[in-house]
């Protein structure tokens, strides 16, 4: 009790300093009025076509801070995300292939026909945000949130053992989002591998032509322009995502009889 | 001095996220339920991720359209890209919140499934009285 | 009032609503209502990141404050229990 009035009160003394230091202009002028210069530095060479060695090609400019600018950022992102994935189904590591043992039947008539038809909405909705995340706002990330949805209303509405039965399996997800890293790291270094090939140089997450390396990605399909490595970027994360959370959801709504079995022993401990 | 009406009110929205974090902050340290901890958890980082985001709110002078960092001509001549750069809205914040969103998505996650895991083993999620469970073992251990 | 107001008054009024919610969503002591408090939280903050000129943000942060967390959090609560006590 004395403890909670201690967090209380440093709090309320927290806040107190801050917004003090904050009417005392420390975090500049408010509201703010100039743009960082990295951030002029960015805005102009995200579609620059005259300037075609320093140019992202790509009129989405959060899109090509994200896989062009700052790849290697994203790249490791993607690394503690599957970590946390994997961390999460290491828990259940006795139970999570075996298919569910409880017969289920999912709720009334009209929720499960209405949730099949939004399901697939929601699927398309999810395939077109990632396929145009570098021309509008959208993109890989933004897709796998959208396209997670539905997997979940559909484990509540209908059952576990109707998707498994039905095709949807562990080993199968966990196919799909090992190709989908797959795919992510061969964009990366598709370049060098040509590059082997016809005897130049390349860089790692290279998008377009630069001075010592000229090979590039194709940067206008027909006449719409294509971000160059940007497009393969967002279908991939996309795929890995989605995949990635459903797994996590699956493992999250077996049934009790199912993962007492994991529990098992524990109170001996191990 | 007067105080014109945007300075006012952007005042007020920085305050009210010290609050909500301070809040959140309150909550993860003093209430002993483990899915309370979590609500409070995710509450912080999403006041976070807002506030990041109005610090980057970085051009604003009266009389200028704002416009989000996306370039609308598709054959751009050499003006119309000078025009974007003095009225697009900085798009380096929101790259790293993308990235901040998703990973404590992960993260959070993970923690429901440790609290799963815990009330299977202990029967109950909270930490009072898995304290208590815990130190009677040990006692029992002990003697 | 021009338009410059009008937007800043709109971020000062769903940050305040937004820190009702959190304050309701702490103290309630029935799990359920605390989700939902924070459902409205997020939504108030779904409205500032449009007002602040951030839309992919909008998009990521619709599907997954609003959609993923209180289904995942439901789902916990209904196994380990919905009251705080």
């Amino acid at each position: 009790m004395w403890r909670d009035i201690a967090f209380a009160l440093a709090l309320i003394l927290a806040i107190i300093a801050l917004a003090y230091a904050t009417t005392l202009r420390g975090l500049g002028p408010l509201p703010p009025d100039n743009l960082r210069n990295l951030a002029i530095a960015y805005l102009k060479t995200t579609y620059n076509p005259f300037k075609p060695l320093f140019t992202a090609m790509a009129p989405e400019a959060v899109t090509a801070i994200i896989w062009d600018y700052r790849g290697l950022d994203t790249l490791f992102e993607t690394v503690v995300f599957y970590g946390a994935i994997i961390a999460a189904l290491t828990l259940y590591r006795e139970v999570y292939k075996e298919r569910d043992v409880l017969p289920l039947r999912g709720l009334s008539l009209i929720v499960k026909r209405s949730t099949a038809v939004i399901s697939i909405a929601i699927l398309s909705v999810a395939a077109a945000t990632a396929l145009h995340g570098h021309l509008t706002p959208g993109g890989g990330f933004q897709a796998g949130a959208i396209a997670a949805v539905a997997p979940l209303v559909i484990l509540v509405v209908f059952s576990k053992i109707f998707l498994e039965s039905r095709g949807v399996q562990y080993t199968k997800l966990l196919t799909l989002r090992n190709l989908g890293l797959l795919g992510i790291g061969l964009t990366a270094i598709a370049l060098i591998l040509v590059g082997l090939a016809l005897g130049s140089n390349a860089f790692i997450f290279q998008n377009q032509a630069k001075e010592l390396a000229r090979l590039s990605y194709p940067s206008k399909a027909l006449d719409v322009p294509l971000g160059g490595s940007l497009w393969f970027f967002n279908l991939f994360e996309a795929i890995a995502v989605a995949a990635g959370f459903t797994l996590v959801f699956m493992v999250l709504m077996s049934s009790e009889e199912l993962a007492k079995r994991e529990v098992v022993g524990e109170e001996h401990g191990y | 001095m007067a105080i014109k009406i945007p300075t006012l009110m952007y005042m007020i929205t920085v305050l009210s996220l010290y609050v909500n974090i301070a809040v959140a902050l309150y909550a993860v340290l003093a209430k002993p339920n483990l899915v309370k901890k979590i609500i409070a958890l995710t509450i912080l980082g999403h006041s976070v991720n807002t506030f990041a985001i109005l610090v980057g709110y970085k051009l604003w002078r009266p009389g200028i359209i704002l416009q989000p960092p996306v370039l609308t001509e598709l054959e751009p001549s050499r003006r119309a890209i000078e025009e974007f750069v003095t009225r697009a809205v900085d798009p380096l914040p929101q790259a790293l919140v993308l990235t901040a969103i998703v990973i404590n998505l992960a993260v959070t996650l993970f923690l429901i499934t440790l609290a799963l895991h815990v009330y299977r083993h202990f029967g109950t999620v909270d930490m009072v009285k898995i304290g208590e469970l815990k130190r009677g073992a040990l006692r029992e251990e002990v003697s | 009032m021009n338009v410059a107001d009008l937007v800043f008054s709109m971020l000062a009024i769903s940050a305040l609503l937004s820190v009702a919610a959190t304050v309701l969503a702490v103290q309630a002591k029935d799990l359920l209502k605390a989700i939902v408090f924070s459902a409205m939280q997020s939504v108030a903050y779904t409205l500032m990141y449009f007002l602040l000129m951030a839309p992919d943000i909008v998009l990521v942060y619709a599907a997954v404050a609003v959609g993923i967390y209180p289904l995942a959090l439901v789902l916990l609560i209904k196994k380990v229990g919905r009251y705080e006590v």
